[in-house]
């Protein structure tokens, strides 16, 4: 019997959920946990992992379909089994369907199954957990006596379903043809969206991960390669002690030689930013181009108490005042954002290891590293974002850019304008990249 | 009540039956309406030498020997709380209170109540308790939850000398009869005593251990056993908090609840039998509490065997939880697999 893949209810008043996009193509291999399709409500966005192993099939659903809650979208056949007619299509309903009227067309309803609750054990902090992260405890794998779901599964289920931010309005466009993330093997949580051309490569910034970048991808050209990196100790890179930035630049340098077979484009925010210069210092023959948005390591002054608060924060009531911080109105970060935000966050020993990355990148609340001098000697066409209303770091820091570096300091814009004006920073990233 | 705590800087090593002699004997010495009364509790020094040379000190008016008649001693200690003493009551063993429960349960715990709140009956019970002395089914029991059931009684289960004494001078100092449960094994623990008069209060449990890998309510011998089996997880990393519970009337449900909320995790160890038994009532006031949406696995208690307490030693043993029992539970909880 092939596994059935249901649209979750993520959220307590959802009925129904866009399907955003595919990670995983009809026909193709899926494991179970892996990110399966991403799906985006009125609040937020967020991964859903396959419930089975196996290969998709009858793919139901395109991107940008809505979908009713508990309806299938797919299935999962396990390996070897023989994929017959779509399930959804043989399977009549068993109640009373309403009889299609003479002449009208035939009324295809799909069989909801709902996930038989009466087997689901879990503890009642895994429930609320789950509850409160907006969970379908169906869809957790328990690990606990006899598949009782338990408050670790439930931490890494949030720690997977890494929700992406809302903070802009997406760019309304019509949905393309499949997007597929596809995870890379190595140290750190890499995925690549395939396209055209030379990729981008792109790093987010200290206590984000690559699903901020959402906004950004869908105002890039559609073709466009994508590489996301996420940091160590952020999204779902694991967990790892970083001594200072040279040490995570090195480590960045091992990932981007496995990631970056030919040349790539670099594009880096913040902490990321920071990185993608050190990278295209010490690789400067593999990157075309060189993007930084409000690039870290250009001068000491940066927001120590914002950044400490971001990573200890352990509820969404001691996050949201920070994560207003990012954007230059408070109103640009709503409540939802910061709700999305902290189910990403959940796992304290994240938090640990991400205030143990900012003691050890901005001690006392400084920027411990100086890359001016790496920018001073940057060859490749170099593109420099930063909103003139950052208030984490200094929108004045860009002045240390020679000459040749374009810079873009944009009016009533905060320290993410990737999220804030992605048309913008697409169109000109975009226009960059083409050169 | 005397809520004040005057602890004495010094502190010395004093055995649990020393404790409470010391108790005794300042409150012999401070309030003249303290009296000793019980079987052989004079001459011979009591039937655990807990009372010792008292008879010495304070003369036979003071610490009085009763008839072999636990019923009639329990009666003139009510009779005289009700008039104005504070009598100390020891039973030889607490299985003896049953020929006194009219007393106990029928008149001290009601008489303020009955009489609307114009008398009171301050006075103390004293009850050697629980097994593993080889003592037999009829010496060897554990009757903290039959008192814990009674509403108009205090009942407080000392684990070291220190609340040993500070327990019993808190009993002495409530106007309401309290029920202490001494263990017999732990009359010969030594342990740091604050000299002079201090109060351990009643009502109030104690973390002993602080952990958060899952929560162990104690209370007596079992307090120790809990530490033992703490102490042998931690060198496994698993740290588990352990609660003295000190008074099993009333329950202190917020140091409980706090610790669960934080552990997710509650082992329930006491030596009574395990049905209707204290554990049972905490397992309960934690399930209907807010924690019960912290729980992270089932609630477990370890109790006394559905048996009466055996003559055999090893059975003796086995009949109630042993550290070992207690090191394989709280690490099974802590490691999900409960």
């Amino acid at each position: 019997m092939p596994v059935e893949v249901i649209m979750p209810k993520v959220d307590m008043d959802m009925a129904s959920g866009k399907l955003a996009v595919w990670h995983v193509a009809e026909g193709e291999v899926v494991k179970k946990g892996a990110a399966l399709f991403d799906i985006e409500t009125d609040k937020a966005a967020m991964e859903v992992e396959a419930p089975a192993t196996g290969r998709l099939h009858h793919v139901l659903a395109a991107p940008g379909e809505t979908v009713a809650v508990g309806r299938p979208v797919a299935f999962i056949y396990a390996e070897g089994e023989a994929v017959g007619a779509s399930p959804v299509a043989v399977e009549a309903p068993k109640t009373e369907a309403p009889a299609p009227l003479a002449g009208a067309a035939p009324v295809v309803v799909a069989t909801i199954i709902a996930p038989d609750s009466a087997d689901l054990r879990a503890t009642p902090v895994a429930r609320r957990l789950a509850r409160e992260a907006g969970l379908e405890l169906a869809a957790i794998a328990g690990t606990g006596p006899r598949g009782r779901i338990q408050r670790a599964d439930v931490e890494a289920a949030v720690a997977r379903a890494q929700p992406a931010p809302a903070v802009a309005e997406a760019p309304v466009t019509a949905p393309a043809a499949p997007i597929s993330w596809e995870p890379h093997p190595g140290d750190l949580n890499v995925t690549t969206r395939k396209g055209v051309g030379v990729p981008l490569v792109m790093i987010h910034g200290f206590a984000a991960d690559s699903h901020g970048w959402r906004p950004l991808e869908e105002a890039l050209p559609k073709e466009q390669a994508l590489i996301r990196i996420d940091l160590p100790s952020h999204g779902r890179s694991p967990l790892k002690r970083v001594g200072g930035f040279a040490e995570l630049a090195r480590l960045m340098v091992q990932v981007f030689d496995k990631v970056a077979e030919g040349p790539v484009h670099l594009l880096g925010h913040s902490l990321g930013g920071g990185l993608a210069l050190a990278l295209a210092d010490i690789r400067p023959r593999q990157v075309r181009t060189l993007s930084l948005i409000a690039p870290a390591g250009l001068g000491p002054e940066i927001d120590g108490a914002a950044l400490n608060g971001i990573a200890r924060a352990s509820s969404v009531d001691s996050l949201a005042p920070w994560l207003k911080r990012l954007t230059a109105r408070p109103g640009g970060i709503s409540h939802d954002f910061a709700k999305a935000a902290m189910l990403a966050r959940l796992d304290p020993a994240l938090r640990e290891a991400q205030q143990e990355m900012a003691r050890a990148l901005f001690p006392d609340g400084v920027q411990a590293f100086d890359l001016t001098a790496a920018l001073e000697r940057v060859a490749m066409p170099a593109l420099m974002i930063w909103g003139r209303d950052d208030h984490i770091l200094p929108w004045k820091q860009a002045l240390a850019a020679p000459g040749e570096v374009a810079l873009h300091l944009l009016r009533g814009i905060g320290h993410v304008p990737q999220m804030e004006d992605p048309a913008t920073v697409g169109a000109l990233v975009g226009r960059h990249l083409r050169g | 009540m005397n809520a004040q705590v005057q602890i004495d800087a010094q502190l010395r090593e004093l055995s649990y039956a020393e404790a409470i002699r010391e108790a005794m004997a300042i409150a012999l010495e401070s309030d003249p309406a303290v009296v000793l009364m019980g079987e052989d509790i004079g001459t011979y020094g009591g039937a655990f030498q807990v009372t010792g040379d008292l008879i010495d000190r304070f003369g036979p008016e003071r610490v009085m020997d009763t008839p072999i008649s636990e019923l009639g001693g329990a009666g003139v200690a009510v009779g005289a709380a009700l008039t104005g003493l504070k009598p100390i009551f020891e039973f030889q063993f607490s299985d003896f209170a049953a020929l006194a429960m009219e007393q106990i349960v029928n008149q001290a715990a009601k008489l303020r109540y009955m009489l609307g709140g114009e008398a009171e009956v301050p006075v103390v019970f004293r009850m050697p308790s629980g097994s593993g002395t080889g003592a037999a089914a009829q010496h060897s029991q554990s009757f903290e939850a039959w008192f814990g059931h009674v509403p108009g009684l205090k009942v407080v289960q000392p684990s070291t000398p220190a609340e040993a004494k500070g327990l019993l001078l808190a009993a002495l100092a409530d106007p309401d009869p309290v029920v202490v449960f001494e263990h017999k094994l732990l009359y010969k623990m030594k342990g740091p005593v604050p000299a002079g008069h201090y109060i351990t209060p009643i009502g109030k449990a104690a973390v002993v251990r602080p952990g958060n890998a899952v929560t162990i309510v104690a209370s007596a011998i079992m307090v120790h056993r809990a530490l033992e089996a703490a102490a042998k997880l931690a060198a496994e990393g698993i740290e588990a908090e352990v609660i003295d519970l000190r008074t099993v009337r009333p329950l202190d449900r917020e140091t409980i609840i706090a610790s669960v909320k934080k552990t997710g995790k509650l082992l329930c160890v006491y030596e009574g039998v395990r049905t209707l038994g204290v554990g049972a009532e905490i397992s309960a006031l934690v399930a209907e509490s807010e924690a019960f949406d912290y729980l992270d696995a089932p609630i477990q208690r370890l109790g006394g065997a559905e048996a009466p307490i055996p003559y055999n030693p090893d059975l003796e043993r086995a009949a109630v939880p042993q550290s070992p029992d207690i090191e394989r539970v709280a690490r099974q909880l802590a490691k999900g697999e409960v």
